[in-house]
């Protein structure tokens, strides 16, 4: 079984961020998760409910020094939060605020230990490859968010595949700020991660306001990267203030336009490049969105198709994983996207699953067979809109339109229901992409 | 957040104004209740509105929103909230 430090090797001296004018060098972080380790109580399970980067990563590296694993919410909802503490036995809340922020649960803080000694460089755990470090749950309305677990030294390959690539783009390993949840996949491994196990220099800050993401980029010495959502990054290219000079910009969780890419190098003079990935398979691939149509995954992870499924593969995953688009692969590492997200799908900023809202037309009474669909997409975000195939004898569009809107938000109603007699599902009872596309556009008009 | 003036109808009116218009709501201004709360779920208001609304807010009276300034679930309790915010801030 291979062993690997729990940190990389660095220089001891080296700033790993700043906090009111003031670095923290790496060796400093080092002492804290090692300080920290010690201290934590006994138990398997820590939830890393952490408000600042820097002690979230802290209590994350510190669990993962005790062998303990992180379960990371997908949202700090308490029906969310008391699911995941039913699910997950003897779950111990980390956090980094004077009380603990959800009720019922053990709480320890862990922001307030007393100044550690500097630990020598000797006193570096080593952690198995195989070592289950985190618990994620996958984002999205889905009704029920299903676990996914990642282990030490396949999310850490993943990670170092995403800093070859980023860093090339930026000529050196970046000071890091992050406007993007930390208990996501994308912000775990392009906020936290990446500067930890890259090589690079993390900011403390979660940005929200334009105001706040210049505070938080001037705070830390360039090279820069800007880890950002396209909506977010479209209202501070809009906002138009005054920023310090970035290297690269990272985009993730919803396609990116090439003209927001190309409107970022005009006004910051950096490109953007952008991830596709997912809470199941990580980062996957990367493009420079602005002058690429094509996708390139990253070292170490291929793809494959399989009947109408597409898979990744490679050393990070434990298992192959499957993919919730459809692709047009060139190689096993270059492909292009044909149909993104085919199951999540986001309405006027809000999302939910498809297999979430077909679950739910299915479950209405007098509902035979259904399924949702997104007729088109337009290209930069703008409001997509949903129809439904339905088998439902009896019932006509009010009646359900009426029962969908008492389980779904409204914005996810079908504009158009049609009714037909039978669903075209395939021997394992799915229905194929291009079978769903043959009924669009028998069925539904045409915009132009 | 405590109302050392008389609220500002006619700010309010027109911020409730730019929110309809920029978050494309299919209301009228005027349906705003100034003392109901933004978030929730009356109007459906997220975060990502709110950075919308912000955004507003600075290319209209020169306000720049800052997370660390002050409490912005405060800021953005309500309709009045926001408006007496922006009248005491405002640089146009």
């Amino acid at each position: 079984m291979s062993l690997i430090p729990l940190l990389p090797d660095a220089d001891r001296h080296a700033a790993f961020t700043f906090r009111q004018g003031k670095a923290i060098d790496r060796e400093t972080f080092h002492a804290h998760v090692m300080a920290l380790a010690a201290a934590l109580p006994e138990g398997q399970r820590v939830t890393n409910l952490c408000t600042d980067r820097y002690w979230f990563a802290v209590a994350l590296f510190a669990a993962i020094a005790r062998g303990m694993l992180t379960v990371l919410p997908n949202s700090a909802a308490p029906e969310h939060i008391a699911m995941v503490a039913a699910e997950q036995s003897g779950l111990l809340v980390l956090g980094d605020q004077a009380a603990c922020p959800v009720e019922g649960l053990p709480y320890f803080r862990v922001d307030v230990l007393p100044q550690p000694a500097p630990p020598a460089a000797t006193e570096m755990p080593l952690i198995s490859f195989d070592q289950r470090i985190a618990c994620m749950y996958t984002s999205g309305s889905t009704g029920t968010p299903m676990p996914h677990y990642k282990t030490f030294g396949r999310l850490r390959l993943a990670v170092l595949a995403g800093a070859e690539r980023v860093w090339a783009a930026a000529g050196a390993p970046c000071s890091v700020v992050g406007t993007v949840p930390i208990r996501h996949m994308y912000g775990l491994e392009s906020s936290v991660l990446l500067p930890i196990l890259g090589g690079g220099r993390m900011s403390p800050q979660i940005p929200f306001f334009p105001a706040d993401i210049a505070a938080s980029l001037a705070e830390m010495p360039a090279p820069r990267l800007l880890v950002i959502t396209p909506f977010h990054l479209r209202k501070l290219l809009e906002a138009d203030i005054a920023l310090p000079e970035i290297a690269v910009i990272l985009s993730a969780t919803a396609p990116l336009s090439a003209e927001l890419a190309a409107q970022a190098r005009q006004q910051l003079g950096c490109p953007v490049l952008e991830i596709y990935g997912s809470t199941e398979t990580g980062q996957v691939a990367t493009r420079e969105t602005e002058r690429e149509s094509h996708w390139q995954t990253l070292q170490g992870i291929t793809l494959e198709q399989r009947d109408d499924e597409f898979w990744a593969v490679g050393e990070v995953y434990e298992t192959p994983q499957v993919l919730n688009d459809t692709l047009e692969l060139f190689s096993p590492q270059r492909f292009r996207l044909v149909d993104r997200k085919a199951n999540m799908i986001n309405v006027a900023g809000k999302r939910s699953s498809l297999s979430f809202l077909n679950a739910t037309l299915t479950g209405l009474p007098g509902v035979v067979d259904g399924v949702f669909c997104v007729p088109e997409r337009s290209g930069n975000g703008e409001v997509e809109r949903l129809a439904a195939f339905v088998v439902a004898p009896g019932l006509d569009r009010a009646r359900i339109l009426a029962g969908l809107r008492q389980h779904i938000d409204s914005v996810f109603l079908p504009r158009h229901v049609v009714f037909v007699e039978t669903l075209p599902r395939d021997g394992n009872g799915k229905i194929l992409a291009r079978t769903l596309q043959d009924l669009i556009v028998q069925h539904l008009p045409k915009r132009d | 957040m405590e109302q050392a003036t008389a609220p500002d109808l006619a700010l309010e009116r027109e911020i409730a104004g730019h929110i309809v218009t920029a978050l494309n709501f299919d209301i009228a201004p005027e349906d705003i209740v100034p003392e109901a709360p933004l978030y929730g779920d009356a109007l459906g208001i997220d975060s990502i509105d709110i950075l919308e609304i912000a955004l507003v807010m600075s290319k209209q009276y020169g306000v720049q929103m800052k997370a660390d300034s002050e409490d912005n679930s405060t800021i953005f309790a309500s309709l009045r909230a926001l408006a007496s915010y922006i009248r005491e801030h405002r640089s146009k």
